[in-house]
């Protein structure tokens, strides 16, 4: 699905990404941990395509293609989805009137007809039953005036009507309590497929006792420090991320803290 | 006398004696001191601080011809589709600044309010009329040009207590080159009564042209006038309005502009709030592109204790298109508790377009509640980029934001059937 290799991005001159290795097939879920300022939302935006960090040198293939020579909207339809760890406000332009377009840019893409108003409808609201959302949100602005909970469910709202061959959420679960957790892991759980792959970066494991990832990485300074199952995951709660360091993958782990 | 100035004498001598109301007491004089302010003060230069940014030297140069004209005959067909209300139970068309009685309907009013074009006016209605602009037609080199020609416009009068909600359309259509349409509008809105009126200008000529109108808005106590004014003018053209409101008691004046296209607009926007609780909402839109020039110069005064003004304009700059908005409050010394509100926002779609904006605030008693800001900016990159994300092409999604954008101006226009037509013409000329 997704093949990434000694990947380096800079955000002006600063080397943010100093070679990511990542390998993720479908079906897997990889959670991505680390501690702020590591290069997660970074390392996200550049599989969405934003421009703000520029590749230096490495390379990303998606389903065997060149991931980094398509533009953004192109990844998009392709089924690259990013859940943003702060998604903007957009005044004026409905919530609906989006979910729409996005679904239907993608459908034309695969060439298949456009969706009619009845049939979308009903879709949507089947999925927002499933992230337990009240249907005037479809009437609102694009997450205008709503709260952290609802920004991260409707994200993944969009995502469940999109149904991405790669999703990549990032600090989905940041702001939530726990009830609106439950709901946004609920949802993200029945998105599980095994020709869909998951990237989920977190700060907190918290997450993942509710999404159990098939292998974890720990993400520090641009690269990626240490990879393994769930327990990982389980250590980094037990001793922090000053545990890790900045050392290479595989070298002695160093207890304490 | 310079050349620009004889050939308007030889205008005013030519189109005088063919001017309207001709035989009512005082009109001659009228016009003649009109003129003779105009010919003391000439067109305004950009030395003028007030047309400091907006040179109206090429306009000055076109020397126009200014008697009444006799255009080609248009029929209602042909216009339906441009006229922003089509279905309007009031209408009134005017053609190269000629009223036509044939495309025009004004016989489904409620009973008490009338509407008519002011051709029509009486003799002794004129005086009246004349009292109304009297005071708006000394504002600017280009009233007193406008109070020396006038012979045409529109006017609605709803007596007390009679409300329409529905809106009235006012048509005004160009279609002939080298002519300067000297209108008049007069909207009278008799205590407790109420109506909307949507002053549409559509330019069917990509010769040049001036519009040049003066609008009088009265209000008694605890009326309501929503005045929408819809500038679609020609690829050449000159418009250049002056609209005063005067206020009383608790009455409410809705005033929204949406210049649209043109080569040069410039409004003089005024609101007089002459007693306490009077509100006016003021609001605008402005698109310029290629290299037109749109300047709105807006006052509102509140003279009198207990009013609110609310105002935003914004401005949607392309290409080599300029834009020039200068907010005028002031608040005289004993308008206490007053509520006062304005704001100016621009999209700068590119590096060659330019938009002069200052807020002017004169405010001269201390309970009171005035804010003020301005922005500049350019499309945000990070709303772009998420429509993009969910598979938006580049170009839709640009569009849906400069959309957004601009729509934000219609708040405020609650009536569903005008909503509808103000949103749609948004639409459709946005890309033009
Ligand atoms: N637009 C930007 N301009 C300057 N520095 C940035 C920008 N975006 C991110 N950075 C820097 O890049 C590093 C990684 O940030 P980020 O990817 O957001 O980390 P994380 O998501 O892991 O918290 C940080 O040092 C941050 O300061
Ligand atoms: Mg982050």
């Amino acid at each position: 699905m997704l093949i990434i290799k000694d990947l380096h991005a800079s955000v002006g001159d600063k080397p943010i990404l100093k070679g990511i290795n990542l390998e993720v097939k479908a079906g897997e879920v990889h959670a991505i941990m680390g501690p702020n300022g590591s290069g997660k939302s970074t390392l996200s935006n550049v599989l969405a395509g934003r421009e703000n960090a520029t590749v230096t040198s490495g390379s990303v293939l998606y389903q065997d293609r060149d991931l980094l020579a398509l533009d953004v909207e192109e990844r998009a339809r392709e089924g690259v989805f990013l859940a943003f760890q702060y998604p903007v406000e957009i005044p004026g332009v409905g919530n609906v009137y989006l979910l729409k377009a996005a679904l239907n840019a993608q459908r034309k893409h695969r060439g298949l007809p456009e969706l009619d108003a009845m049939d979308f409808l009903a879709l949507v609201k089947d999925k927002m039953k499933l992230m337990e959302m009240n249907e005037t949100m479809l009437y609102r602005s694009v997450n205008e005036g709503f709260s952290g909970g609802e920004k991260k469910r409707n994200e993944i709202l969009q995502m469940a009507v999109l149904e991405p061959r790669l999703a990549i959420l990032d600090e989905t679960d940041s702001g939530l309590d726990i009830d609106a957790l439950k709901i946004v892991a609920n949802g993200v759980n029945s998105l599980r497929a095994p020709d869909r792959s998951m990237i989920m970066v977190t700060h907190y494991q918290r997450l993942l006792d509710y999404i159990k990832p098939d292998y974890v990485h720990v993400l520090a300074e641009g690269r990626i420090v240490r990879s393994g199952g769930p327990e990982l995951a389980h250590e980094l709660e037990k001793h922090g991320y000053a545990w890790i360091g900045d050392e290479p993958a595989g070298a002695e782990v160093k207890h304490g803290s | 006398m310079s050349a620009v100035i004889q050939h308007y004498q030889s205008e005013f001598e030519r189109a005088e004696p063919l001017l309207p109301w001709r035989d009512a007491k005082g009109w001659q004089a009228w016009r003649q001191s009109a003129w003779s302010r105009f010919a003391e003060q000439g067109f305004p230069s950009t030395r003028h601080e007030e047309w400091k940014y907006t040179s109206v030297a090429a306009l000055e140069k076109l020397l126009l011809s200014c008697a009444p004209a006799t255009p080609a005959p248009l029929d209602w067909a042909s216009l339906k589709d441009k006229a922003v209300l089509p279905e309007a139970r009031g209408r009134l068309v005017f053609v190269d600044g000629v009223f036509q009685p044939t495309l025009s309907r004004v016989d489904g009013l409620p009973a008490g309010l009338r509407m008519g074009a002011l051709s029509g006016r009486s003799t002794q209605d004129s005086l009246k009329l004349q009292g109304l602009l009297e005071q708006g037609q000394r504002r600017t080199p280009f009233t007193a040009l406008n109070a020396a020609f006038v012979a045409e416009g529109a006017w609605v009068a709803a007596e007390a207590g009679v409300r329409m909600e529905e809106p009235l359309l006012v048509l005004y259509v160009a279609t002939e080159g080298q002519r300067a349409m000297h209108l008049a509008n007069a909207y009278e809105a008799a205590e407790g009564s109420a109506f909307s009126v949507v002053e549409q200008y559509l330019g069917m000529t990509d010769e040049p042209y001036l519009v040049n109108g003066v609008t009088s808005a009265t209000l008694d106590e605890g009326a309501k006038i929503s005045h929408i004014k819809i500038q679609q003018e020609g690829a050449r053209s000159y418009h250049i309005a002056a609209l005063q409101a005067v206020q009383k008691r608790s009455s409410q004046f809705n005033s929204h502009s949406f210049a649209l296209s043109g080569a040069l607009g410039r409004n003089d926007i005024e609101a007089i709030l002459a007693e306490p609780d009077a509100a006016v909402s003021m609001r605008g839109l402005y698109r310029v592109s290629r290299r037109e020039l749109q300047d709105f110069h807006t006052t509102i005064r509140h003279d009198s204790p207990d009013c609110t003004s609310d105002e935003c304009f914004k401005g949607v700059l392309n290409e080599s298109g300029r834009a020039v908005f200068n907010g005028k409050i002031r608040v005289a010394p004993d308008a206490q508790h007053t509520l006062s509100q304005q704001s100016n926002h621009n999209l700068l779609l590119s590096d060659q377009a330019e938009v002069d904006t200052k807020p002017q605030l004169e405010i001269f008693a201390d309970d009171v509640k005035c804010s003020h800001g301005a922005t500049v900016g350019q499309l945000d990159e990070e709303q772009w980029f998420y429509l993009r994300s969910r598979g938006l092409a580049a170009e839709h999604a640009r569009a849906l934001l400069i959309e957004a954008f601009a729509l934000d101006i219609l708040t405020g226009i609650d009536l569903p059937v005008l909503r509808d037509a103000l949103e749609s013409l948004l639409r459709k000329t946005a890309h033009v």
